[in-house]
């Protein structure tokens, strides 16, 4: 018996990671949101923390309105080039 | 028409009860057995479909993932679909890569949708689709299948699996299978597939992210206000309500009251926006309001943020007062529902 396998290949992408910060003293931090309920408030502590410990400066908070699909890409693109590091949140 | 040869095959011994076992050893399955997707019945399924087997039907936008026809085809076979039942899947999957519906939310949420595929026009007869009796229930090859399929699909191809990428806290029992057909006979309305804007004689299949299934009973209401005031308050849970769209299935028992009475579907529309509400205070103390309320202006929080968001339907046996209420996955609009025409393409 001949059996059509019914999944696909897995799709292998190959990406490269930004290069780690030497330090984060000094840096400006992104803040990405998801949307979901208090994940504002995690990142915005979060960040205050950090700033506390090594200075810099903190943007303004940015909002992906669909926490369930990908960021758009000109909301990144409008983000990286101004921050020298982001922090995000997933989930609920 | 050929196998592609991007689909591999797997020799095993002509035994079928050994092939079912081997689908479960594959991981193949939905938990259930399925019929090993033998390659002739796989090529029987592919000649429904006009276009090439490796034509691309939905990609997942998280995974880079692609759906072929071919492929399509072998999970509608394990599902148990008969070949005429494949355009009704193509369709849906066509509607479910579209962006507004949000193929990768609706699939690994927490929230755990249960795709709701809703059949309208000629092809519910043409190939014995369930309307009636048990309409959300067990026991119509064409219903339980082609939603089976569905779910077969995002698992084998999409390797939306539960656990791994499929995050559902509590799951759904729509994970299964979650596909009905609008029932003409006691539709006092146009039918879906009308309303939809499709050319006569056009059947469509309109795709939900659903959050679950509520079963809405009054069996003493009998004006039009009574049984929508029940609908509405079912609506307005504090477990679903949200700006979401929502799903309204009408027994033919509630909606003979209510065409009795004259009422058109926009005015049902109409009257369920407008009562299935809660005070914004009340959701503000629970934890419930949504920055998406935000927009409404209002000093209650509606489902939905207008009538337009609530589909209308009529289904089920001739007895009983048990119309139906499915809530969207997405609890603002971050998934809309989709509608596609069968076996045609009106675009083209």
């Amino acid at each position: 018996m001949k059996l059509v396998d019914p999944t696909v290949p897995a799709n292998i992408q190959t990406s490269k990671r930004a290069p780690a910060l030497a330090s984060l003293e000094g840096k400006t931090i992104g803040l990405l949101w998801n949307h979901k309920v208090n994940g504002d408030k995690l990142l915005n502590e979060t960040a205050a923390l950090l700033q506390s410990q090594f200075g810099g400066k903190v943007l303004p908070i940015v909002t992906k309105r669909n926490a369930g699909a990908p960021a758009p890409t000109e909301l990144l693109t409008n983000l990286a080039p101004e921050c020298d590091y982001i922090i995000t949140a997933s989930g609920d | 028409m050929t196998i592609s040869q991007a689909q591999q095959i797997h020799e095993i011994a002509d035994d079928p009860l050994a092939a079912m076992d081997y689908c479960y050893a594959q991981g193949w399955t939905d938990g259930l057995p399925v019929i090993p997707p033998e390659e002739g019945r796989v090529q029987a399924m592919l000649a429904m479909e006009g276009r090439p087997p490796e034509t691309v039907l939905a990609h997942h936008p998280a995974t880079g993932l692609e759906l072929t026809v071919h492929a399509a085809a072998a999970n509608a076979v394990m599902a148990g679909c008969l070949p005429e039942y494949f355009p009704i899947i193509v369709a849906a999957f066509e509607a479910m890569d579209r962006e507004p519906f949000n193929f990768h939310g609706s699939t690994v949420s927490t929230g755990g949708s249960g795709h709701l595929l809703i059949v309208s026009g000629p092809i519910v007869d043409e190939i014995n689709m369930n309307a009636g009796v048990n309409l959300f229930g067990p026991g119509n090859r064409a219903n339980a299948t082609i939603g089976r399929c569905i779910r077969l699909t995002l698992m084998n191809v999409f390797k939306i699996v539960p656990g791994i990428a499929d995050k559902s806290t509590q799951g759904n029992p729509g994970k299964y299978s979650f596909c009905i057909a609008e029932r003409a006979d006691k539709n006092p309305w146009p039918a879906l597939c009308e309303e939809l804007g499709y050319p006569e004689g056009v059947s469509s299949v309109t795709v939900f992210a659903g959050a679950g299934f509520c079963n809405v009973e009054n069996h003493g209401a009998n004006t039009p206000e009574t049984i929508l005031d029940t609908m509405a308050d079912a609506m307005a849970n504090y477990g679903c309500i949200s700006t979401g769209q929502s799903v309204v299935v009408f027994s033919p028992e509630h909606v003979e009251i209510i065409a009795r009475y004259g009422w058109s579907k926009a005015q049902v529309r109409e009257y369920l926006f407008e009562h299935a509400k809660r005070p914004r205070k009340d959701l503000e103390q629970l934890g419930k309001f949504e920055n998406g309320y935000n927009a409404q202006d209002r000093q209650d929080c509606h489902r939905g943020v207008s009538p337009d968001d609530i589909l209308i339907t009529v289904g089920g046996g001739d007895a009983g007062g048990h119309s139906a209420f499915i809530p969207s996955w997405s609890r603002g609009r971050g998934s809309m529902m989709q509608s596609q025409s069968i076996g045609v393409c009106i675009d083209c």
